[in-house]
């Protein structure tokens, strides 16, 4: 019953952000434009290393890229579904507007972070997906592995949104929060790398203490070789730790929320 | 001739004194995406070499290939622009107004404000640089290509500030710049040679882009840093070239969306 609650509000935020971007046409357009290109050059530039060496670490030039296009396809959902309500929290927060979302008949969370849809970037899926198959197929990935696909891409996708909640909480305390957003996106960028890249006390401290690194070398391993499946343990128990450590510190946080202007 | 100099100097002042109200954000925003930028590639480079740093990849052997990078984060510290936000905000919410009736242009206040930035660039990128000399991350540098580097270098902070300032002036038609700044910098960080030297690129693609303003934004640049042989006129003449056609182009824009201009907020 809560569940389709929820369900319909977040129906009415979605349709309010597609309305709202048909009169930004160009916007719009230029919005869809950047995430392609985006995609593009994140996968040519792997392409172009894979040119003068076999191997990355273990794997292959088709198992990166097929790493990186499942990362693009998380990222996709991230930046249409979350990311803008990020880079609106700490406007919130300063202006004192978060009162008007923390006063609504639904959990603050969800207002706080749910309540912006990017429409522009709905269609970049088609693109992100289209690399994802196609890489899958060039790694020979199994049906079972297809089936797989869809829900650990939201398993990632999952772990992080709450890193990022966890840490864009600490706006709080600040009095222009935006920094923090940029800290989030470097979170990103580390999570758009396997962890094998790095050295072993970086790889300890992503994957134990911030455990962005996860994000997508959790799911591609176990993709890639069901009986590497440990790290994906691990990151759905840190999943649920961090969420429920996550509602007492939003609580916690929103005692220090001044409200200003108020 | 006193006054304007004056005036520069006092926007300069206010400038900087606003960078420093904030400097925990501008330190977040501006050092640190280079920074991890910096530490992924750094990491990135020593797992492609793996056992064998000896071995040469476009040219390039490990030490060579960090050596790259490290110059390369000097340079972004030292060069790059990021003026197009507040620029776009001003536009947006109508703050230029007040620009069209003081004795003070809209550009010269913003080129004073990007002078009193590069103070700000120029201290990090030093400190920078005493890291990676200190830690034995660089293990080596010439100071006279360092000299010549840092001159060239303020020199695309120039370019830049041009390039940025149109950016921002799109403001005129658009309702978040953003997205182009954004563009801008993908673009110029691909094929600038930013994620790695030119080397790594086919070979049709490194041809193409010397045909392009990219490559002597980072590669040639941190070329000179590195204390290679560069033809230093090739990347003066481009990059000026390039510069006249962003001024004009600059001033285009401004007095086009001039015309659409409503003031909104007044």
């Amino acid at each position: 019953m809560k569940l389709k609650y929820y369900w319909d509000i977040y129906s009415k935020f979605v349709s309010t952000s597609f309305t709202e971007a048909s009169s930004f046409r160009l916007s719009f357009f230029l919005i869809a434009v950047m995430d392609i290109i985006f995609y593009l050059t994140t996968l040519f530039s792997v392409s172009f290393i894979f040119d003068h060496v076999q191997n990355i670490g273990p794997w292959n030039k088709n198992q990166l890229l097929f790493f990186i296009s499942f990362m693009l396809a998380l990222d996709h959902i991230h930046m249409t579904t979350i990311s803008e309500s990020f880079w609106r929290f700490s406007d919130h927060i300063r202006t004192g507007s978060l009162d008007f979302l923390i006063l609504r008949p639904a959990h603050s969370l969800f207002s706080v972070f749910f309540s912006r849809f990017r429409a522009a970037t709905v269609l970049n899926g088609v693109v992100a997906w289209a690399f994802l198959i196609y890489y899958g197929n060039q790694i020979d990935l199994s049906w079972l592995g297809w089936v797989f696909v869809p829900f650990l891409i939201l398993l990632g996708l999952n772990l992080l949104l709450v890193i990022e909640i966890f840490l864009s909480t600490a706006m709080f305390w600040m009095v222009e929060g935006a920094g923090i957003n940029f800290i989030r996106m470097q979170f990103q960028q580390l999570a758009r790398w396997p962890d094998f890249i790095f050295s072993k006390y970086t790889r300890k401290f992503l994957t134990i203490v911030v455990p962005i690194s996860l994000v997508g070398t959790a799911p591609v391993k176990f993709l890639l070789d069901f009986k590497d499946y440990q790290y994906l343990l691990w990151m759905i128990l840190f999943s649920i730790l961090l969420w429920v450590l996550l509602f007492s510190w939003w609580r916690f946080a929103l005692k220090k929320y001044e409200s200003a202007s108020s | 001739m006193t006054s304007w100099i004056a005036k520069w100097w006092q926007t300069m002042k206010t400038a900087w004194s606003n960078y420093m109200t904030y400097r925990y954000n501008l330190f977040l925003q501006i050092v640190g995406p280079a920074l991890v930028f910096f530490f992924i590639k750094y990491n990135l480079w020593v797992s492609i070499y793996g056992e064998t740093p000896e071995t040469k990849i476009g040219g390039y052997t490990l030490t060579a290939m960090i050596t790259y990078h490290i110059w390369g984060f000097v340079l972004t510290m030292m060069a790059k622009g990021h003026h197009a936000v507040d620029l776009g905000q001003e536009i947006r919410l109508g703050r230029i107004s007040s620009y069209l009736i003081y004795p003070f242009n809209f550009w010269e206040f913003h080129a004073a404000s990007f002078l009193a930035f590069q103070f700000y660039q120029f201290f990090v990128a030093g400190l920078s640089l005493l890291f990676f000399y200190s830690t034995g991350l660089l293990e080596t540098f010439n100071l006279q290509a360092l000299l010549l580097g840092i001159v060239y270098a303020q020199f695309i902070s120039v370019f830049w500030f041009i390039l940025q300032f149109a950016t921002g002036l799109m403001a005129f038609w658009l309702e978040e710049t953003w997205i182009l700044r954004v563009i801008l910098e993908i673009l110029t960080a691909f094929l600038s040679g930013a994620f790695f030297p030119l080397e790594i690129y086919p070979e049709w693609i490194q041809k193409l882009l010397h045909y392009t303003p990219f490559p002597y934004l980072t590669y040639y640049p941190t070329k000179i840093f590195m204390g290679d042989t560069v033809n230093i006129l090739v990347p003066v003449l481009t990059i000026s070239f390039w510069m006249v056609v962003g001024i004009i182009l600059n001033r285009f824009l401004w007095k086009r969306g001039l015309r659409l201009y409503t003031a909104a907020g007044m």
